[in-house]
Formats: C-alpha cells, sequence, structure tokens
C-alpha cells in the first residue's frame, strides 16, 4: 500500500515536472512547479526526513513558487498568443537531456545502487522526528565542520538579499 | 515494512534533472529557465537524500547538503528574479536570446 502510493506520488510529480517544462502558458507552468514541488515534499517523507519535507513546502512551494508567480506578474504581456515558446535549440536540447538521462541510467546499472542491488527499509515510526534532533548538532556542532559554511551561507543569504533590492530598484536618475 | 529500491529514488531525481536541463537549455523566457534550475536542484536533492538513506538510517549529513542547496536555491531565486525584472525595466521582455548588449 505505501509502496503503491510512492509510486503514484512519483509519477505526478515527473509528469507534473514534464508540464512545468512544456507547457505554453507561463502561469500553468508556475502551478505545474508547485506541484512538482509538493511530490518532491511527498518523497522526502518516503526517504525519513520530515522536517526537510516541510522545510520544502514553506521554501518552494510558498516562497519560491510565490516569487516566481510575481516575477510572471511583473513580466506581462511577454508570452503573448503566436510567439514560441521553444528557441531554435530545442531539439538539441531534448536530444542533450536525454543524453544525459542515458549516461545516468549506464551510471546506474554500474554503481552499487542498481535496481536489483540491496534494498533499504522505510523509516519506521519510531525514527520520526529523529531527523529534526540529528540535523541540529550536524550544522553546528564544530567536529561536524559545517560551522563555517553554515555561518557563510547565512551572510551570502543577506548579501543575496539585499543585492536583489539593489538590482530590481528603479534607477532614480 | 515495503521496502523501495534506493534506484527509483534515483531514477525519479533523474528524470527531474534532465526536465530541468531541456527548460534551461530550450526555453525562451527567463522565468521559464530560472523554473528549470530549480527543478534540477530538487532533483538534487532527492539524490542526496537518496544517499543519505542508502548508507544508513543514523546519517545526516545529506539532510545538512540539502539545507544547505535549499537555502541557495532561495537566495538564487530572489536575485534572478531581480534580474529578470531589471531586463524587462531595460528591454520591454524577457526573451534569454534577446539579451546580448554584453555580447562583444
Amino acid at each position: 500500500m505505501t509502496t503503491t502510493l510512492f509510486y503514484i506520488i512519483a509519477g505526478v510529480t515527473a509528469a507534473s515536472a514534464l508540464l512545468a517544462v512544456t507547457l505554453r502558458n507561463l502561469f500553468h507552468c508556475a502551478l505545474f512547479l508547485a506541484l512538482t514541488m509538493f511530490g518532491v515534499s511527498g518523497v522526502f517523507l518516503y526517504l525519513g526526513n520530515e522536517f526537510l519535507a516541510a522545510v520544502q513546502v514553506l521554501i518552494y512551494v510558498g516562497a519560491v513558487t510565490v516569487l516566481i508567480i510575481f516575477g510572471i506578474m511583473l513580466t506581462r504581456n511577454v508570452m503573448e498568443e503566436g510567439t514560441r515558446a521553444l528557441n531554435g535549440q530545442a531539439f538539441l536540447a531534448v536530444l542533450t537531456a536525454a543524453a544525459f538521462l542515458w549516461v545516468l541510467h549506464q551510471a546506474l546499472c554500474l554503481s552499487p545502487f542498481r535496481p536489483d542491488g540491496p534494498t533499504q527499509a522505510l523509516a519506521t515510526v519510531a525514527n520520526y522526528g529523529a531527523d529534526v534532533n540529528a540535523l541540529g548538532p550536524a550544522l553546528l556542532l564544530p567536529q561536524n565542520g559545517f560551522v563555517f559554511a553554515f555561518e557563510f551561507v547565512s551572510v551570502l543569504l543577506l548579501a543575496a538579499l539585499v543585492g536583489a533590492i539593489v538590482v530590481a530598484r528603479k534607477d532614480p536618475s | 515494512m515495503s521496502t523501495i529500491p534506493t534506484a527509483h529514488f534515483l531514477y525519479l531525481a533523474a528524470l527531474l534533472f534532465s526536465f530541468g536541463l531541456f527548460a534551461a537549455l530550450a526555453r525562451k523566457n527567463a522565468i521559464s529557465v530560472l523554473m528549470g534550475i530549480e527543478l534540477m536542484l530538487n532533483g538534487v536533492n532527492i539524490n542526496l537524500l537518496a544517499f543519505a538513506r542508502h548508507w544508513g538510517p543514523d546519517n545526516v549529513t545529506g539532510g545538512v547538503f540539502v539545507v544547505f542547496v535549499i537555502t541557495l536555491a532561495a537566495a538564487e531565486a530572489a536575485v534572478a528574479l531581480a534580474i529578470i525584472i531589471a531586463i524587462y525595466r531595460q528591454m520591454k521582455g524577457v526573451n534569454v536570446d534577446e539579451v546580448k548588449f554584453l555580447k562583444g
């Protein structure tokens, strides 16, 4: 039952991702992107990471998709009917993406993660919440070595915020 | 308890990454390109967590990397949309084919 649900979620995620990159109407693309993010959040649950599933919904569905929809609204009337959604290298792009997928498939078949290899059990109910308890120390204990990256990323977030405001601001002159 | 092979997570991630790659290469609208990049980052996140689970339930390094990737994706989305809005103001369009005033 839970396995079936996973494949349904995975199918919906992949299908909505395909629609998000191929539909002509940009607004529909953004909505299907939100559905994809929801699906990815469900996959995170299957990977036993409830905290990151919640973060995924908060940040991607709640913030990034809204930001993208704002962007679509602010750059309105760009994609009128009759204009093409794809540029001249669409065929080459399909070829590149398919070749990339094929290479990944070949690499997967050679790796210890191949489909007929050993499988891992799903996270059991007793493990729920364990990821949050483990994530904080993993990020901030000095012996794990992520403290500098953590602080650096917070400074980078601030710089990106200020930079975004400066770039998007109307030129006073 | 039912089990799902790690490979199936990896295939889903590969599909998401390929779709994102296609969007980043072939779409005309800059916002579509941005959506493609977000899709690629999501595929990478699934990969990281799948590998972390494969090597044992106590492995949190994958989760730590996902936190960093999500943070960078949020920062990237904010800056990219600011640039897109600035370009729209300058050129009255966000077609990436036409943005070439830096070309030598």
